[in-house]
């Protein structure tokens, strides 16, 4: 049983990942992508291969940001002061951003897998003006436990439904290495952008 | 593991019952308990669940790591488990069950590694308010709550304690044996805030976990032997390791 499992499970993710590379042939990033994943550094946070929904549905691995500097954080859609006062920390430190900066993505994993649908997700980024450099990961209740756990992120669930939960942003290295995390919000953003800058 | 969870579906559609209690584990029956730090006076709901009669030992974990080499000494990532992973076992001779196969708890071992121990055994690490549920429990034939204490004070102070095998220190009145005593245990949700509030100023949320503010928001300021636990849990990561810290598994009762 497990074996036919496995031998199916095998099957698919061959005939997956070579659509995904004729889909995507021609651009640079990807075709690297499967070498490089192999060779994930220990520490590396993309060594969680979950997959995620984005905004628009579609389903990623943490691992597919290789090559990208990003900068991450955990939030919910539903929260009314601190999630915002996060996204506009990571707005004001992307209004800093120069041409050099383009390969640049902001990663917002939300706690919320019951109502941040990628619909919701989708309808947040609308509201807020994240742009196509932003993607809102949806993920379930385990995923989200193990990431905010290579992120020493506590988090608890409140009986109204809404999390209580550190305020905390990362900047990653194209390999997912944690470079720099800052605590806390309004904070500012030159310490991110030295640290993301670094690596340009 | 397929094939056990197959005939234990048949099992149980053949006889149209819920499936029975697996063995070596107990039904903790529903109950609240008021948490060690809440601020605040309300009480926590805990369903009924399923949990391991003793900790996880060395044997048990053997035969874990041989059946998913990702988890060995050898192959485990760094993100997963930091240095000391399973340093008590003999470094190039871990395979070798006379060396490695006892009954004493397994200790150093991360979160992950032991949420992964317990997805294999197709069951999942405690939560935290179901943890404490039971751990709240005294000791089987005791009335007097103040023995839970007492074990608890002579586990701390004993220095240097002896290596013990599990089902050992005393068994409470649900079954379950050595909730303290033995050795500390993850929880699936060990990072919790455990904060009534919410999240709008992050000292808030810091301040539950840490010295001062948490002996007074504790639900029983004289409850030192807690304090230490919780102090303990929230300087844990996922990664880490240490040689008092092991873990048992839970389960949900389904219901049909």
């Amino acid at each position: 049983m497990k074996t036919v499992i496995s031998v199916l499970t095998a099957l698919m993710l061959i005939s997956f990942s070579a659509q995904a590379q004729q889909g995507k042939c021609c651009s640079p990033s990807s075709t690297t992508t499967k070498e490089n994943r192999v060779q994930l550094p220990e520490t590396s946070i993309y060594q969680l291969d979950h997959q995620w929904e984005n905004q628009s549905g579609k389903s990623i691995q943490l691992a597919d940001l290789q090559g990208n500097p990003v900068i991450l954080t955990m939030i919910f859609t539903h929260c009314e002061y601190a999630c915002p006062m996060m996204v506009n920390d990571l707005k004001q430190i992307e209004s800093q951003f120069t041409d050099k900066h383009s390969k640049t993505k902001f990663v917002l994993i939300s706690f919320d897998h019951e109502r941040d649908t990628p619909e919701r997700l989708s309808e947040y980024a609308g509201v807020q003006g994240l742009g196509k450099n932003w993607l809102l990961l949806h993920g379930n209740a385990e995923q989200i436990k193990e990431i905010s756990l290579v992120l020493d992120i506590s988090y608890e669930q409140l009986e109204n439904g809404a999390f209580a939960h550190a305020n905390k942003k990362f900047v990653l290295d194209q390999n997912g290495i944690i470079l720099f995390s800052q605590e806390g919000l309004q904070t500012k953003a030159e310490p991110v952008l030295k640290a993301l800058n670094k690596m340009l | 593991m397929q094939n056990f969870k197959v005939i234990l579906l048949i099992c149980s559609l053949l006889t149209g019952l819920n499936l029975p209690a697996q063995e070596n584990m107990k039904r903790i029956p529903a109950g609240s308990y008021k948490p060690f730090i809440k601020g605040q006076t309300e009480n926590v709901n805990v369903e009924a669940f399923l949990l391991d009669t003793v900790q996880v030992t060395n044997q048990d974990f053997l035969e874990f790591v041989k059946a998913n080499e990702q988890w060995s000494p050898d192959k485990i990532k760094a993100l997963f488990a930091d240095s000391a992973y399973l340093i008590h076992w003999p470094e190039n001779d871990w395979q070798n069950e006379s060396e490695t196969a006892n009954q004493e708890p397994v200790v150093n071992v991360s979160w992950f590694a032991a949420n992964a121990y317990c997805k294999w055994k197709n069951k999942r690490l405690p939560s935290l308010h179901e943890w404490e549920f039971a751990a709240l429990a005294l000791p089987m034939n005791s009335l007097d709550s103040n023995e839970l204490t007492q074990i608890n004070h002579s586990w701390y102070s004993r220095k240097n304690s002896t290596r013990q095998t599990v089902g050992s220190v005393y068994q409470n009145q649900y079954g379950i044996w050595d909730m303290f005593g033995l050795v500390w245990e993850w929880v699936y949700d060990f990072n919790s805030v455990v904060s009534s509030n919410d999240s709008r100023n992050k000292e808030e949320i810091a301040s539950g976990f840490f010295c001062g503010s948490a002996s007074l928001n504790a639900s029983d300021a004289s409850d030192y032997v807690s304090f230490i636990r919780y102090s303990y849990r929230g300087s844990l990561k996922g990664n880490y390791t240490t040689r008092k810290l092991g873990f048992r598994c839970a389960k949900s009762i389904e219901e049909n």
